[in-house]
């Protein structure tokens, strides 16, 4: 059994990736809220901003910083170019197609990375990953502070702008019936462009911050989003804060399993382990429901 | 519904132009290591002459892994790259190489069907190039039957225990073996085995387990799943699990090693403990990829030459792979196609009659004494029950940027008990 100070790293761990999860969680569910879409590509197209990134610094030598704008930009553009063009036509489909939809989008980018990166050793460090302190005998580093830190931020700004904003309220008015915020006069496809850009800039973000939490690898970066799709389940594809809950939550309990040598290769199931007991846990007395109020 | 358009126009034109504009300046994948200089003479392969070949075709084939996690498909890539050296020198006796590459994705069915597919509906007359993590388990009864010998670099057991197959390099079991004898040089008080979690991991810990035993050394043997998605906590499970004094063994392909390596770098990790890692880590791109805090605190088991080597074979491998496969970066399973193609060209080189793959084969089961500077001893083949011609190695570390020797050739320890067999048959001769 490790010993308390053996754990201290795996939480610095586990909340740095667990901040991203969150980050990534929240994204997918605004989305899932305003258009009905579960965007399983968030973390192909994350992965593809950093990857372009990584070009831009290595091949091209571009300022790091204007790299890491265009790997957010990318993600926003991508998104958005999808949401635009996709969008309208399965507006009215099951949400299950509008899924399985972004999954081909997913495996177009993964296809894509295959193809002009392959699959050789790369890294991409931000300058906050050189720099951290020591808390006992612990070293964290600035990049994965501002992982939490934007979970948290961004976890709170979005629930703040859902409820202050016209943009925010239009949103919620979607999220509840498409057809009758139609009719009231809220322009639904700029209002779903909106969101499908902002959840593009959050998958450049989770991307860039991934690629140096975990690495930059095609495949890896593109799976991740299962972790944070285990997030928004828990949340019941719903509440801002329980998906930053459960997006913590895995990522703590993936890092600190890690020191238990006998069922350490198992830990990557953890993620629906909890998603699985959380729904139960919570559909004790109900059925379970993933529906937008108007399906 | 104009200003809609614009918009996606606008917004397409952009991302088309951020795709290029990153793509574009040669970000494929060998960025750091085999940049075309200034035009040089072409090299010279096999006979030689600088005459294309124009004859019939001989047809050669090989499989390798290709999957998320696993590609091992620069081996062959690099073997065409020679074969195209030698078809631009003359070829065979005018004879040009014809060499189909197939890729598995570790699926039995599939590979036992891809070798099928080779030697019964392609007509290959030999095989060389296979890399797989199977594929020698799937196959080596096939290859048996049909009288095929295979040259290839070895993963699965039955690589170096069966009769129709001979690596040009030791294999991750016996790579991890040099690794660990590096670290018990070192000084060790404990060793820590880490490799993916993929089949024949109890095989390649079995040698490192009875090395570390018989130098009074205690272990821990453990597995993760790739692609690893949480390298920083693997990094930390790893230090812990050495503890001090200690030191770690990697035996993962060099972007799941990277990601590890990197992770103990961004927690401080790098000094806690010795890190070694088996041949796949001996690339400079992943030497590249560390950068210098990494100096000298890496130890790679190196089944081949350094790349930079001087050595005549080693001049005509940088060579051959400027020109004909500038992509491939320059690294351990490179030089294993390269290797393995120069092999085979040898073997081709002396049939006396027609191509046939009955000749073809008794030609490759024949070759001795090949001598190359990217090895340690010279590499044969023979009518042995199970062959590990690569049995000595040599250790090296990254260096701003590049590997360089630590340790020069030594023999592969004989606690192994494959390694004392091949060992006694090579003193009968």
């Amino acid at each position: 059994m490790p010993s308390w100070q053996d754990f201290q790293p795996f939480i610095v761990a586990g909340l740095a990736l667990g901040g991203v999860y969150a980050l990534s969680g929240v994204g997918m569910v605004v989305l899932y809220r305003t258009t009905g879409v579960l965007n399983l590509a968030f973390g192909a197209v994350g992965a593809m901003g950093a990857f372009i990134a990584w070009s831009l610094i290595n091949s091209l030598h571009w300022p790091s910083g204007i790299a890491y704008l265009v790997c957010v930009a990318f993600g926003a553009v991508v998104t958005l170019l999808y949401g635009v063009l996709f969008g309208p036509p399965l507006a009215g489909r099951d949400p299950l197609v509008k899924a399985a939809a972004t999954l081909g989008l997913a495996l177009i980018l993964l296809g894509t990375m295959s193809w002009v990166w392959s699959d050789k050793a790369r890294s991409m460090t931000l300058p906050t990953t050189d720099h951290g302190f020591e808390v006992g005998t612990v070293l964290i580093n600035w990049t994965q502070i501002i992982a939490l830190a934007l979970g948290v931020l961004v976890t709170a700004t979005t629930a703040v702008f859902l409820r202050r904003t016209g943009l925010g309220t239009a949103m919620r008015a979607l999220a509840n019936d498409r057809e009758i915020t139609a009719a009231l006069g809220v322009p639904v496809r700029r209002v779903e462009a909106a969101t499908w850009l902002v959840s593009g800039a959050l998958a450049g973000v989770a991307g860039l911050l991934l690629s140096n939490l975990v690495g930059l690898d095609a495949a890896t970066l593109t799976f991740l989003v299962i972790s944070s799709l285990a997030a928004t389940l828990i949340a019941r594809l719903r509440s801002l804060v329980m998906t930053f809950v459960a997006g913590i939550v895995i990522g703590l309990v993936n890092a600190m399993v890690t020191p238990f040598f006998s069922i350490s290769q198992y830990r990557d199931m953890a993620p629906f382990v909890l998603a699985i007991v959380a729904l139960l846990f919570l559909s004790r007395h109900e059925q379970i429901s993933f529906a937008r109020r108007s399906e | 519904m104009r200003r809609t358009g614009l918009i996606i126009a606008l917004t397409l034109a952009l991302a088309a132009s951020m795709t290029l504009a990153a793509c574009g300046g040669g970000g494929g994948t060998s960025d750091s290591t085999n940049k075309a200089a200034a035009p040089a003479a072409a090299p010279k392969c096999g006979a030689g002459t600088g005459q294309k070949a124009t004859g019939t075709p001989i047809k050669l084939g090989g499989i390798a892994t290709k999957q998320p996690g696993t590609d091992f498909t620069d081996i062959p890539n690099a073997a065409k790259a020679f074969f195209d050296c030698v078809n631009d020198n003359g070829g065979i006796k005018g004879h040009p190489i014809q060499y189909v590459i197939e890729t598995e994705q570790t699926d039995p069915g599939q590979i036992a069907s891809l070798a099928k597919k080779l030697v019964e509906t392609e007509k290959v007359v030999g095989i060389v190039g296979n890399t797989s993590l199977i594929e020698c388990a799937v196959n080596h009864t096939y290859y048996e039957k049909q009288g095929f010998y295979i040259v290839d670099s070895g993963i699965a057991p039955e690589c170096y225990s069966t009769p129709n197959s001979a690596a040009v390099n030791m294999g991750p079991r016996y790579s991890v073996d040099g690794a660990t004898q590096y670290l018990l040089r070192q000084g060790v008080k404990k060793v820590v085995l880490d490799q993916s979690n993929v089949p024949g991991t109890g095989y390649i810990e079995g040698g490192f387990l009875l090395i570390a035993k018989s130098a009074g050394v205690p272990t821990a043997s453990l597995k993760d799943n790739v692609p690893i998605q949480d390298a920083n906590s693997i990094a930390l499970k790893l230090v812990q699990a050495a503890g001090s004094n200690g030191g770690v063994v990697l035996n993962f392909t060099p972007p799941e090693a990277l990601k590890i390596l990197q992770a103990a770098q961004r927690q401080g990790l790098q000094n806690r403990v010795k890190w070694a890692c088996s041949t796949p880590c001996n690339t400079d791109f992943l030497s590249d990829a560390l950068g210098s805090q990494w100096n000298d605190k890496l130890g790679v088991n190196a089944e081949l030459n350094l790349t930079s080597a001087s050595g005549p074979d080693s001049q005509l491998y940088r060579a051959v792979l400027k020109r004909y496969a500038p992509k491939i970066p320059l690294g351990s399973f490179s030089q294993m196609g390269f290797v393995e193609a120069s092999i085979l060209t040898k073997a081709l080189l002396s049939v006396s009659g027609d191509y046939t793959a009955k000749n073809v084969n008794e030609a490759i089961k024949n070759v001795k004494n090949f001598q190359t500077d990217i090895l340690c001893k010279p590499w044969y083949y023979g009518s042995a029950p199970l062959h590990i011609p690569n049995n000595t190695d040599r250790t090296v570390t990254p260096k701003d940027g590049k590997m360089v020797e630590k340790e020069g050739c030594f023999p592969i320890s004989d606690v192994d008990p494959a390694i004392a067999q091949v060992r006694q048959i090579e003193a009968k001769g």
